[in-house]
Protein backbone atom coordinates (compact mmCIF):
# COMPACT_ATOMS: atom_id res chain seq x y z
CA UNK A 1 0.00 0.00 0.00
CA UNK A 2 1.26 3.14 -0.67
CA UNK A 3 -1.77 5.93 0.00
CA UNK A 4 -5.51 4.56 1.28
CA UNK A 5 -8.55 6.86 1.31
CA UNK A 6 -11.48 6.20 3.14
CA UNK A 7 -14.75 8.49 3.73
CA UNK A 8 -16.98 8.25 6.82
CA UNK A 9 -20.54 10.09 6.10
CA UNK A 10 -23.42 10.34 8.67
CA UNK A 11 -25.26 12.94 10.00
CA UNK A 12 -24.11 14.73 13.00
CA UNK A 13 -23.85 12.92 16.31
CA UNK A 14 -23.31 9.38 15.31
CA UNK A 15 -19.28 9.69 15.75
CA UNK A 16 -17.98 10.32 12.32
CA UNK A 17 -15.44 12.78 13.08
CA UNK A 18 -14.22 10.53 16.22
CA UNK A 19 -13.96 7.31 13.88
CA UNK A 20 -11.64 9.00 11.11
CA UNK A 21 -9.78 11.09 14.04
CA UNK A 22 -9.72 7.70 15.58
CA UNK A 23 -7.85 6.31 12.39
CA UNK A 24 -5.69 8.76 11.76
CA UNK A 25 -3.61 9.10 15.21
CA UNK A 26 -3.47 5.57 14.60
CA UNK A 27 -1.83 5.41 11.35
CA UNK A 28 0.92 8.78 12.90
CA UNK A 29 1.46 6.17 15.61
CA UNK A 30 1.96 3.45 13.43
CA UNK A 31 4.51 6.15 11.48
CA UNK A 32 2.55 6.65 8.00
CA UNK A 33 1.73 9.98 6.97
CA UNK A 34 -2.30 10.87 8.30
CA UNK A 35 -4.74 13.41 7.08
CA UNK A 36 -8.24 14.24 8.13
CA UNK A 37 -10.50 16.33 6.33
CA UNK A 38 -13.79 17.10 7.99
CA UNK A 39 -16.29 18.17 6.56
CA UNK A 40 -19.55 19.43 8.09
CA UNK A 41 -23.10 22.05 8.18
CA UNK A 42 -23.41 24.65 10.58
CA UNK A 43 -25.63 22.41 12.71
CA UNK A 44 -23.90 20.18 15.12
CA UNK A 45 -25.98 17.85 15.16
CA UNK A 46 -28.15 16.08 12.98
CA UNK A 47 -26.96 17.74 9.88
CA UNK A 48 -24.78 15.78 7.42
CA UNK A 49 -20.81 15.09 8.40
CA UNK A 50 -18.45 13.59 7.19
CA UNK A 51 -14.58 13.07 7.24
CA UNK A 52 -12.14 11.67 4.98
CA UNK A 53 -8.65 9.93 6.11
CA UNK A 54 -5.66 9.38 4.09
CA UNK A 55 -2.92 7.32 5.23
CA UNK A 56 0.49 6.72 3.36
CA UNK A 57 3.60 5.90 3.25
CA UNK A 58 4.91 8.68 1.55
CA UNK A 59 4.22 12.94 1.96
CA UNK A 60 0.65 13.71 1.07
CA UNK A 61 0.55 15.55 -1.93
CA UNK A 62 -2.97 16.70 -1.97
CA UNK A 63 -5.36 15.77 0.75
CA UNK A 64 -8.27 16.41 -1.60
CA UNK A 65 -10.22 13.27 -2.62
CA UNK A 66 -12.48 12.68 -5.38
CA UNK A 67 -12.79 8.76 -5.32
CA UNK A 68 -11.62 7.59 -2.19
CA UNK A 69 -10.89 3.48 -1.95
CA UNK A 70 -13.15 3.33 1.29
CA UNK A 71 -16.88 4.41 2.16
CA UNK A 72 -18.39 4.09 5.14
CA UNK A 73 -21.54 5.20 4.89
CA UNK A 74 -24.31 5.95 8.16
CA UNK A 75 -27.02 6.33 6.89
CA UNK A 76 -29.68 6.37 3.59
CA UNK A 77 -28.16 10.19 2.16
CA UNK A 78 -24.88 9.04 2.62
CA UNK A 79 -25.33 5.99 1.00
CA UNK A 80 -26.96 7.92 -2.31
CA UNK A 81 -24.07 10.63 -2.07
CA UNK A 82 -21.33 8.41 -1.66
CA UNK A 83 -22.24 5.49 -2.83
CA UNK A 84 -21.52 6.00 -6.44
CA UNK A 85 -17.91 7.60 -5.22
CA UNK A 86 -16.39 5.00 -4.22
CA UNK A 87 -13.17 4.01 -6.15
CA UNK A 88 -13.40 0.89 -8.47
CA UNK A 89 -12.27 -2.11 -6.97
CA UNK A 90 -12.54 -0.41 -3.40
CA UNK A 91 -14.96 -0.69 -0.06
CA UNK A 92 -18.45 0.51 0.78
CA UNK A 93 -19.37 -0.30 4.41
CA UNK A 94 -23.21 0.35 4.98
CA UNK A 95 -24.33 0.83 8.25
CA UNK A 96 -27.77 -1.81 7.55
CA UNK A 97 -29.15 -0.99 10.76
CA UNK A 98 -30.38 2.81 9.90
CA UNK A 99 -29.93 2.25 5.99
CA UNK A 100 -33.22 -0.28 4.01
CA UNK A 101 -31.50 0.23 0.58
CA UNK A 102 -28.02 -1.24 -0.51
CA UNK A 103 -25.74 -0.52 -3.45
CA UNK A 104 -25.99 -2.23 -7.00
CA UNK A 105 -22.48 -1.68 -7.79
CA UNK A 106 -20.77 -5.34 -8.78
CA UNK A 107 -17.29 -3.55 -9.37
CA UNK A 108 -16.68 -3.21 -5.67
CA UNK A 109 -17.04 -4.88 -2.35
CA UNK A 110 -19.94 -3.93 -0.51
CA UNK A 111 -20.22 -4.70 3.35
CA UNK A 112 -23.63 -4.78 5.22
CA UNK A 113 -22.97 -4.32 8.85
CA UNK A 114 -25.89 -3.74 11.59
CA UNK A 115 -24.08 -1.10 13.04
CA UNK A 116 -26.18 0.08 15.40
CA UNK A 117 -27.71 -3.03 16.46
CA UNK A 118 -24.22 -4.23 17.39
CA UNK A 119 -23.62 -1.43 19.00
CA UNK A 120 -26.66 -1.81 21.34
CA UNK A 121 -25.71 -5.19 22.45
CA UNK A 122 -21.97 -4.17 23.52
CA UNK A 123 -23.10 -1.57 25.85
CA UNK A 124 -24.31 1.32 23.86
CA UNK A 125 -25.75 2.51 20.80
CA UNK A 126 -23.43 5.53 20.65
CA UNK A 127 -20.15 2.98 19.70
CA UNK A 128 -22.01 2.48 16.24
CA UNK A 129 -18.72 4.00 14.77
CA UNK A 130 -16.42 1.85 16.67
CA UNK A 131 -18.25 -1.21 15.03
CA UNK A 132 -18.07 0.19 11.58
CA UNK A 133 -14.28 1.69 11.99
CA UNK A 134 -13.11 -2.51 13.60
CA UNK A 135 -15.30 -3.69 10.34
CA UNK A 136 -12.83 -1.29 7.93
CA UNK A 137 -9.98 -2.15 9.34
CA UNK A 138 -11.12 -6.02 9.93
CA UNK A 139 -12.02 -5.28 5.74
CA UNK A 140 -8.56 -3.82 4.28
CA UNK A 141 -5.90 -4.31 7.03
CA UNK A 142 -4.79 -0.44 6.97
CA UNK A 143 -3.85 -0.34 10.39
CA UNK A 144 -2.74 -2.89 12.79
CA UNK A 145 -5.96 -3.78 14.50
CA UNK A 146 -3.97 -3.79 17.94
CA UNK A 147 -2.67 -0.49 17.45
CA UNK A 148 -5.89 0.31 16.68
CA UNK A 149 -7.14 -0.54 20.55
CA UNK A 150 -3.61 0.67 21.86
CA UNK A 151 -4.65 4.39 20.52
CA UNK A 152 -8.24 4.06 21.37
CA UNK A 153 -6.97 3.46 25.01
CA UNK A 154 -4.54 6.24 24.67
CA UNK A 155 -7.67 8.84 23.63
CA UNK A 156 -10.21 7.32 26.16
CA UNK A 157 -8.03 5.75 28.79
CA UNK A 158 -9.86 7.91 31.68
CA UNK A 159 -12.96 6.48 30.83
CA UNK A 160 -12.93 2.41 31.25
CA UNK A 161 -16.79 2.16 31.74
CA UNK A 162 -16.49 3.31 27.89
CA UNK A 163 -13.32 1.54 26.82
CA UNK A 164 -15.10 -1.29 27.79
CA UNK A 165 -17.99 -0.95 25.61
CA UNK A 166 -15.75 0.42 22.78
CA UNK A 167 -13.74 -2.39 22.94
CA UNK A 168 -16.32 -4.90 22.51
CA UNK A 169 -17.44 -2.64 19.34
CA UNK A 170 -14.77 -3.27 17.85
CA UNK A 171 -14.20 -6.33 18.40
CA UNK A 172 -17.30 -7.62 16.77
CA UNK A 173 -16.85 -4.99 13.88
CA UNK A 174 -13.27 -6.50 12.99
CA UNK A 175 -14.66 -10.13 13.41
CA UNK A 176 -17.37 -9.44 10.19
CA UNK A 177 -14.71 -7.21 8.36
CA UNK A 178 -12.20 -10.16 8.57
CA UNK A 179 -14.80 -12.88 7.51
CA UNK A 180 -15.46 -10.63 4.66
CA UNK A 181 -12.19 -10.08 3.67
CA UNK A 182 -11.52 -14.55 3.76
CA UNK A 183 -14.76 -14.23 1.99
CA UNK A 184 -13.75 -12.07 -1.09
CA UNK A 185 -9.90 -14.10 -0.75
CA UNK A 186 -11.68 -17.02 -1.08
CA UNK A 187 -13.99 -15.55 -3.24
CA UNK B 1 16.07 14.47 21.72
CA UNK B 2 13.48 13.13 19.39
CA UNK B 3 11.51 14.66 16.93
CA UNK B 4 8.43 16.13 18.42
CA UNK B 5 5.62 14.97 15.64
CA UNK B 6 1.69 15.76 16.39
CA UNK B 7 -1.45 14.96 14.68
CA UNK B 8 -2.68 19.03 14.79
CA UNK B 9 -5.80 20.67 13.34
CA UNK B 10 -4.22 23.89 11.28
CA UNK B 11 -6.20 25.54 14.05
CA UNK B 12 -3.92 24.40 16.72
CA UNK B 13 -0.98 24.30 14.20
CA UNK B 14 -1.13 28.63 14.52
CA UNK B 15 -1.66 27.88 18.12
CA UNK B 16 1.78 26.34 18.43
CA UNK B 17 3.27 28.93 15.90
CA UNK B 18 2.31 31.55 18.22
CA UNK B 19 3.63 30.16 21.16
CA UNK B 20 6.92 29.65 19.52
CA UNK B 21 6.62 32.88 17.95
CA UNK B 22 6.36 34.62 21.37
CA UNK B 23 3.29 35.80 21.42
CA UNK B 24 1.81 36.09 24.82
CA UNK B 25 -1.84 38.28 24.37
CA UNK B 26 -4.93 37.22 22.51
CA UNK B 27 -7.77 39.16 22.59
CA UNK B 28 -10.30 37.32 20.63
CA UNK B 29 -13.90 36.66 19.71
CA UNK B 30 -14.60 33.36 18.91
CA UNK B 31 -16.37 32.47 14.94
CA UNK B 32 -16.14 29.33 13.30
CA UNK B 33 -13.93 28.30 11.55
CA UNK B 34 -11.22 30.09 13.64
CA UNK B 35 -12.88 29.65 17.26
CA UNK B 36 -10.10 26.59 17.80
CA UNK B 37 -7.35 28.94 17.46
CA UNK B 38 -8.71 31.49 20.50
CA UNK B 39 -9.64 28.07 22.51
CA UNK B 40 -6.21 26.88 22.37
CA UNK B 41 -4.25 29.89 23.59
CA UNK B 42 -7.02 30.41 26.02
CA UNK B 43 -5.89 26.98 27.62
CA UNK B 44 -2.04 27.85 27.03
CA UNK B 45 -1.46 31.57 27.03
CA UNK B 46 -1.76 31.40 31.17
CA UNK B 47 0.90 28.41 31.60
CA UNK B 48 3.35 31.00 29.97
CA UNK B 49 2.37 34.32 31.67
CA UNK B 50 0.74 35.13 28.44
CA UNK B 51 -3.36 36.72 28.50
CA UNK B 52 -6.42 35.88 27.06
CA UNK B 53 -8.98 38.63 26.64
CA UNK B 54 -12.29 37.35 24.87
CA UNK B 55 -13.59 40.33 23.97
CA UNK B 56 -17.54 41.59 23.64
CA UNK B 57 -16.52 41.68 19.69
CA UNK B 58 -14.08 41.91 16.92
CA UNK B 59 -13.53 45.96 17.15
CA UNK B 60 -12.78 45.57 20.53
CA UNK B 61 -10.83 42.38 19.93
CA UNK B 62 -8.22 44.28 17.72
CA UNK B 63 -8.24 47.34 20.10
CA UNK B 64 -7.23 44.88 23.10
CA UNK B 65 -4.35 43.61 20.97
CA UNK B 66 -3.33 46.87 19.51
CA UNK B 67 -2.90 48.24 23.60
CA UNK B 68 -0.61 44.92 24.24
CA UNK B 69 1.54 45.84 21.48
CA UNK B 70 2.01 49.28 22.35
CA UNK B 71 2.60 48.04 25.92
CA UNK B 72 5.49 45.74 24.62
CA UNK B 73 3.72 42.30 24.28
CA UNK B 74 4.04 40.57 20.98
CA UNK B 75 -0.19 39.91 20.52
CA UNK B 76 -2.55 38.77 18.08
CA UNK B 77 -5.77 37.43 17.27
CA UNK B 78 -7.96 35.24 14.86
CA UNK B 79 -11.03 35.41 13.08
CA UNK B 80 -12.74 34.87 10.39
CA UNK B 81 -14.74 36.83 7.32
CA UNK B 82 -17.79 38.50 9.18
CA UNK B 83 -14.74 39.53 12.12
CA UNK B 84 -12.83 40.33 9.81
CA UNK B 85 -15.15 42.94 8.44
CA UNK B 86 -15.66 44.59 12.14
CA UNK B 87 -12.04 44.25 12.65
CA UNK B 88 -11.12 46.68 9.46
CA UNK B 89 -11.50 49.57 11.55
CA UNK B 90 -8.79 48.99 14.20
CA UNK B 91 -6.43 47.24 11.38
CA UNK B 92 -6.48 50.91 10.03
CA UNK B 93 -5.64 52.24 13.23
CA UNK B 94 -2.41 49.59 14.04
CA UNK B 95 -1.03 50.66 10.57
CA UNK B 96 -1.55 54.17 11.19
CA UNK B 97 -0.03 54.08 15.12
CA UNK B 98 2.44 51.45 13.36
CA UNK B 99 1.33 48.92 16.12
CA UNK B 100 3.03 45.43 15.37
CA UNK B 101 0.17 42.49 15.48
CA UNK B 102 -0.86 39.33 13.90
CA UNK B 103 -4.41 38.65 12.34
CA UNK B 104 -5.58 35.29 11.36
CA UNK B 105 -7.77 35.30 9.57
CA UNK B 106 -9.58 31.66 8.62
CA UNK B 107 -11.37 31.64 5.52
CA UNK B 108 -15.10 31.38 5.10
CA UNK B 109 -17.65 31.60 2.01
CA UNK B 110 -18.95 35.32 1.95
CA UNK B 111 -20.07 37.85 1.66
CA UNK B 112 -21.91 39.10 5.55
CA UNK B 113 -22.14 35.83 7.43
CA UNK B 114 -22.06 33.77 4.21
CA UNK B 115 -21.36 29.74 4.75
CA UNK B 116 -19.54 29.29 8.36
CA UNK B 117 -18.24 25.76 7.30
CA UNK B 118 -17.64 26.00 3.92
CA UNK B 119 -14.44 27.05 2.35
CA UNK B 120 -13.00 30.03 0.39
CA UNK B 121 -10.20 32.03 -0.52
CA UNK B 122 -12.48 35.39 -1.09
CA UNK B 123 -10.36 37.54 1.35
CA UNK B 124 -7.66 37.84 -0.99
CA UNK B 125 -8.88 41.39 -1.70
CA UNK B 126 -10.19 42.25 1.76
CA UNK B 127 -7.07 41.40 3.23
CA UNK B 128 -4.95 43.95 1.27
CA UNK B 129 -7.27 46.64 0.77
CA UNK B 130 -10.37 46.07 3.62
CA UNK B 131 -9.41 48.93 5.45
CA UNK B 132 -9.46 52.82 4.31
CA UNK B 133 -6.54 55.18 3.58
CA UNK B 134 -3.39 54.34 1.86
CA UNK B 135 -0.94 51.93 3.29
CA UNK B 136 0.74 48.51 2.25
CA UNK B 137 -0.17 45.54 3.74
CA UNK B 138 1.82 42.24 4.30
CA UNK B 139 -0.74 39.33 4.12
CA UNK B 140 0.59 35.85 3.76
CA UNK B 141 -1.29 32.05 3.41
CA UNK B 142 -0.58 28.78 4.46
CA UNK B 143 -1.45 25.77 2.10
CA UNK B 144 -0.75 22.92 5.08
CA UNK B 145 -0.92 22.11 8.72
CA UNK B 146 2.73 22.65 9.18
CA UNK B 147 2.89 25.74 7.16
CA UNK B 148 -0.10 27.08 9.65
CA UNK B 149 2.78 26.72 12.77
CA UNK B 150 5.61 28.20 10.19
CA UNK B 151 3.92 30.77 8.91
CA UNK B 152 1.81 32.01 12.44
CA UNK B 153 5.88 32.54 12.76
CA UNK B 154 6.91 34.20 10.40
CA UNK B 155 4.27 36.71 10.70
CA UNK B 156 5.17 37.55 14.31
CA UNK B 157 8.33 37.98 12.98
CA UNK B 158 7.06 40.49 10.13
CA UNK B 159 5.11 42.22 12.18
CA UNK B 160 7.45 42.68 14.95
CA UNK B 161 10.47 43.74 11.96
CA UNK B 162 8.05 46.25 9.66
CA UNK B 163 6.19 47.49 12.96
CA UNK B 164 2.86 46.47 10.84
CA UNK B 165 -0.05 44.38 11.14
CA UNK B 166 0.27 41.30 9.46
CA UNK B 167 -2.25 39.02 7.89
CA UNK B 168 -2.35 35.25 7.88
CA UNK B 169 -4.87 34.00 5.28
CA UNK B 170 -5.93 30.41 6.02
CA UNK B 171 -9.28 28.54 5.10
CA UNK B 172 -11.98 26.47 6.71
CA UNK B 173 -10.15 23.35 5.50
CA UNK B 174 -6.92 23.72 6.76
CA UNK B 175 -8.26 24.93 10.05
CA UNK B 176 -10.29 21.99 10.85
CA UNK B 177 -7.96 19.64 9.11
CA UNK B 178 -5.56 17.18 11.19
CA UNK B 179 -2.05 16.26 9.22
CA UNK B 180 1.17 15.04 10.69
CA UNK B 181 3.43 18.06 12.36
CA UNK B 182 6.65 18.43 13.31
CA UNK B 183 7.03 21.11 16.22
CA UNK B 184 10.97 22.49 15.19
CA UNK B 185 12.75 22.87 18.39
CA UNK B 186 12.35 26.50 19.47
CA UNK B 187 16.41 26.65 19.72
CA UNK B 188 16.61 26.36 15.93
CA UNK B 189 14.33 29.25 15.02
CA UNK B 190 14.80 32.56 14.07
CA UNK B 191 12.63 34.84 15.88
CA UNK B 192 12.61 38.13 15.66
CA UNK B 193 11.66 40.89 18.49
CA UNK B 194 11.13 44.89 17.49
CA UNK B 195 14.04 46.89 17.88
CA UNK B 196 13.67 49.04 21.26
CA UNK B 197 15.41 52.65 20.77
CA UNK B 198 18.77 53.28 22.39
CA UNK B 199 18.52 57.39 22.33
CA UNK B 200 17.75 58.97 25.37
CA UNK B 201 14.09 59.38 26.22
CA UNK B 202 14.72 63.39 25.39
CA UNK B 203 15.78 62.50 21.65
CA UNK B 204 13.23 59.87 21.21
CA UNK B 205 10.73 60.05 18.29
CA UNK B 206 7.86 56.66 17.77
CA UNK B 207 7.44 57.42 14.79
CA UNK B 208 10.96 58.70 13.59
CA UNK B 209 11.34 58.47 9.67
CA UNK B 210 14.86 56.45 9.23
CA UNK B 211 16.42 55.87 6.48
CA UNK B 212 14.71 52.26 6.19
CA UNK B 213 11.57 54.17 7.25
CA UNK B 214 11.03 51.39 10.06
CA UNK B 215 11.12 53.55 13.61
CA UNK B 216 12.76 51.95 16.71
CA UNK B 217 9.52 50.86 19.13
CA UNK B 218 9.57 52.04 22.80
CA UNK B 219 6.87 50.22 25.06
CA UNK B 220 4.26 52.13 27.11
CA UNK B 221 6.19 52.67 30.46
CA UNK B 222 9.77 51.67 29.43
CA UNK B 223 10.01 55.77 30.66
CA UNK B 224 9.97 57.22 26.66
CA UNK B 225 7.17 59.37 25.70
CA UNK B 226 5.18 59.19 22.69
CA UNK B 227 1.63 59.83 21.36
CA UNK B 228 -0.67 57.39 20.10
CA UNK B 229 -3.63 58.70 17.90
CA UNK B 230 -5.22 57.55 14.48
CA UNK B 231 -5.05 61.25 13.34
CA UNK B 232 -2.22 61.83 10.74
CA UNK B 233 0.78 62.23 12.81
CA UNK B 234 4.15 63.94 13.02
CA UNK B 235 6.91 62.23 14.03
CA UNK B 236 6.14 62.38 17.89
CA UNK B 237 2.82 61.34 17.02
CA UNK B 238 0.87 64.28 17.14
CA UNK B 239 -1.81 65.02 15.06
CA UNK B 240 -0.57 67.02 12.33
CA UNK B 241 -2.23 69.21 9.09
CA UNK B 242 1.02 70.42 7.89
CA UNK B 243 1.46 68.70 3.93
CA UNK B 244 4.91 67.55 4.29
CA UNK B 245 4.40 66.05 7.39
CA UNK B 246 1.43 64.10 6.05
CA UNK B 247 3.28 62.86 2.77
CA UNK B 248 5.90 61.71 4.94
CA UNK B 249 3.85 59.46 6.89
CA UNK B 250 2.28 58.23 4.34
CA UNK B 251 5.45 57.65 2.41
CA UNK B 252 6.98 56.06 5.55
CA UNK B 253 4.12 53.22 5.59
CA UNK B 254 4.24 52.30 2.01
CA UNK B 255 8.46 52.50 1.73
CA UNK B 256 9.20 50.31 4.64
CA UNK B 257 7.07 48.08 2.75
CA UNK B 258 7.54 48.20 -0.59
CA UNK B 259 11.36 48.93 -0.14
CA UNK B 260 11.55 45.68 1.27
CA UNK B 261 9.94 43.53 -0.64
CA UNK B 262 12.62 41.02 -1.54
CA UNK B 263 12.89 39.82 1.88
CA UNK B 264 8.98 40.21 3.00
CA UNK B 265 7.97 38.22 -0.48
CA UNK B 266 8.03 34.25 -1.00
CA UNK B 267 6.76 31.44 -3.61
CA UNK B 268 7.20 28.06 -3.41
CA UNK B 269 7.37 25.88 -6.57
CA UNK B 270 6.71 22.70 -8.34
CA UNK B 271 8.99 21.44 -11.24
CA UNK B 272 9.46 24.91 -12.04
CA UNK B 273 13.33 24.29 -13.23
CA UNK B 274 12.87 22.95 -16.57
CA UNK B 275 10.95 26.25 -17.92
CA UNK B 276 7.62 24.66 -18.23
CA UNK B 277 5.04 26.61 -21.18
CA UNK B 278 2.37 25.61 -18.67
CA UNK B 279 2.28 26.89 -14.85
CA UNK B 280 -0.60 26.95 -12.14
CA UNK B 281 -0.56 29.74 -9.75
CA UNK B 282 -2.14 29.38 -6.66
CA UNK B 283 -2.36 29.67 -2.91
CA UNK B 284 -3.11 28.21 -0.12
CA UNK B 285 -5.15 24.90 0.33
CA UNK B 286 -5.73 24.98 -3.88
CA UNK B 287 -1.72 24.44 -4.29
CA UNK B 288 -1.92 21.50 -2.75
CA UNK B 289 -3.80 20.29 -5.74
CA UNK B 290 -2.20 22.31 -7.99
CA UNK B 291 0.96 20.60 -7.21
CA UNK B 292 -0.73 16.41 -6.93
CA UNK B 293 -1.87 18.22 -10.39
CA UNK B 294 1.47 19.17 -11.62
CA UNK B 295 3.04 15.52 -10.89
CA UNK B 296 0.34 13.59 -12.35
CA UNK B 297 0.79 15.90 -15.58
CA UNK B 298 4.79 14.60 -15.41
CA UNK B 299 4.28 11.11 -14.94
CA UNK B 300 2.53 11.74 -18.46
CA UNK B 301 5.12 13.35 -19.39
CA UNK B 302 3.42 16.94 -20.21
CA UNK B 303 5.72 20.01 -18.82
CA UNK B 304 3.80 21.85 -16.38
CA UNK B 305 5.08 23.77 -13.13
CA UNK B 306 3.24 25.26 -9.93
CA UNK B 307 3.83 28.36 -8.22
CA UNK B 308 2.55 28.62 -4.83
CA UNK B 309 2.01 32.25 -3.03
CA UNK B 310 3.22 32.00 0.22
CA UNK B 311 2.95 36.24 0.24
CA UNK B 312 0.17 37.11 -1.03
CA UNK B 313 0.50 40.69 -0.30
CA UNK B 314 2.88 42.76 -1.41
CA UNK B 315 2.13 40.92 -4.50
CA UNK B 316 5.54 38.98 -5.28
CA UNK B 317 5.49 39.60 -8.94
CA UNK B 318 9.14 39.75 -9.48
CA UNK B 319 9.61 36.47 -8.00
CA UNK B 320 6.81 35.49 -10.45
CA UNK B 321 7.79 37.06 -13.35
CA UNK B 322 11.13 35.38 -13.49
CA UNK B 323 8.86 32.33 -15.15
CA UNK B 324 6.78 34.35 -17.31
CA UNK B 325 9.75 34.06 -19.95
CA UNK B 326 9.45 30.68 -20.96
CA UNK B 327 5.36 30.11 -19.83
CA UNK B 328 2.89 30.26 -22.77
CA UNK B 329 -0.46 29.22 -20.14
CA UNK B 330 -0.29 30.59 -16.84
CA UNK B 331 -3.13 28.62 -15.15
CA UNK B 332 -4.88 31.15 -12.16
CA UNK B 333 -6.51 28.59 -9.95
CA UNK B 334 -8.42 29.96 -6.59
CA UNK B 335 -11.59 29.51 -4.31
CA UNK B 336 -12.97 33.38 -5.59
CA UNK B 337 -14.11 34.99 -8.85
CA UNK B 338 -10.91 35.76 -9.66
CA UNK B 339 -9.29 37.49 -6.99
CA UNK B 340 -5.66 36.91 -7.83
CA UNK B 341 -6.25 36.48 -11.03
CA UNK B 342 -6.77 40.16 -11.28
CA UNK B 343 -3.56 40.87 -9.74
CA UNK B 344 -1.39 39.14 -11.95
CA UNK B 345 -2.95 40.54 -14.96
CA UNK B 346 -1.43 43.45 -14.45
CA UNK B 347 2.35 42.39 -14.72
CA UNK B 348 1.36 39.66 -17.50
CA UNK B 349 2.29 40.31 -21.04
CA UNK B 350 -0.91 38.53 -22.69
CA UNK B 351 0.89 38.80 -26.36
CA UNK B 352 3.11 36.14 -24.83
CA UNK B 353 0.90 34.39 -22.12
CA UNK B 354 -1.84 33.14 -21.89
CA UNK B 355 -4.39 33.66 -19.00
CA UNK B 356 -6.13 31.26 -17.61
CA UNK B 357 -8.88 30.93 -14.83
CA UNK B 358 -9.86 28.42 -12.83
CA UNK B 359 -12.30 29.27 -10.08
CA UNK B 360 -14.50 27.93 -7.68
CA UNK B 361 -16.93 29.23 -5.50
CA UNK B 362 -19.58 26.75 -4.86
CA UNK B 363 -18.13 26.06 -1.23
CA UNK B 364 -16.37 23.13 -3.06
CA UNK B 365 -12.47 22.74 -3.14
CA UNK B 366 -10.71 22.81 -6.79
CA UNK B 367 -9.44 19.07 -7.23
CA UNK B 368 -6.58 17.88 -8.39
CA UNK B 369 -8.18 16.70 -11.51
CA UNK B 370 -9.78 20.27 -12.22
CA UNK B 371 -6.61 21.54 -12.60
CA UNK B 372 -5.30 18.58 -14.89
CA UNK B 373 -8.03 18.79 -16.89
CA UNK B 374 -7.87 22.84 -17.21
CA UNK B 375 -3.95 22.08 -18.18
CA UNK B 376 -4.94 19.37 -20.92
CA UNK B 377 -7.45 21.86 -22.01
CA UNK B 378 -4.35 24.64 -22.98
CA UNK B 379 -1.81 22.13 -23.69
Amino acid sequence: MSQYEVTFAGFGGQGIMTAGQLLAYTGMNAGKQVAWIPSYGPEMRGGTAYCTVVVSDERIGSPIINRPQGICVFNRPSLDKFGPRVKPGGLLIINSSLVDATSDRDDIQVLEIPANDIAQKAGSGKATNMVVLGAFVGATGIVEFDKLKETLTEKMGRKKDLLQINYKALDEGYELGRKAKEEKVKG
Amino acid sequence: MGKNIRLLQGNEACVEGALLAGVRFFGGYPITPSTEIAEGLARRLPLVDGTFVQMEDEIGSLAAVIGASVAGVKAMTATSGPGFSLMQEHIGYAYMAEAPCVVIDVQRGGPSTGLPTKVSQSDIMQAAYGTHGDYRAIVLSASSCEECLLYTIKAVNLSEKYRTPVVLLTDEVIGHMREKVEIPDPEELEIVDRVKPEVPPEWYKHFEITPTFISPMASFGDGYRFNITGLTHDEMGFPTAKPVQIKAKLDKLRKKIERNKEDICEIKTTYMDDEPHVVVLSTGIVSRAANQAVKMARQKRMKVGAIQLVTVWPFPDELIMQYMKSCRHLIVAELNQGQILKEIERYIDKRHTKIESLQRYDSELITPQDILQKVREVK
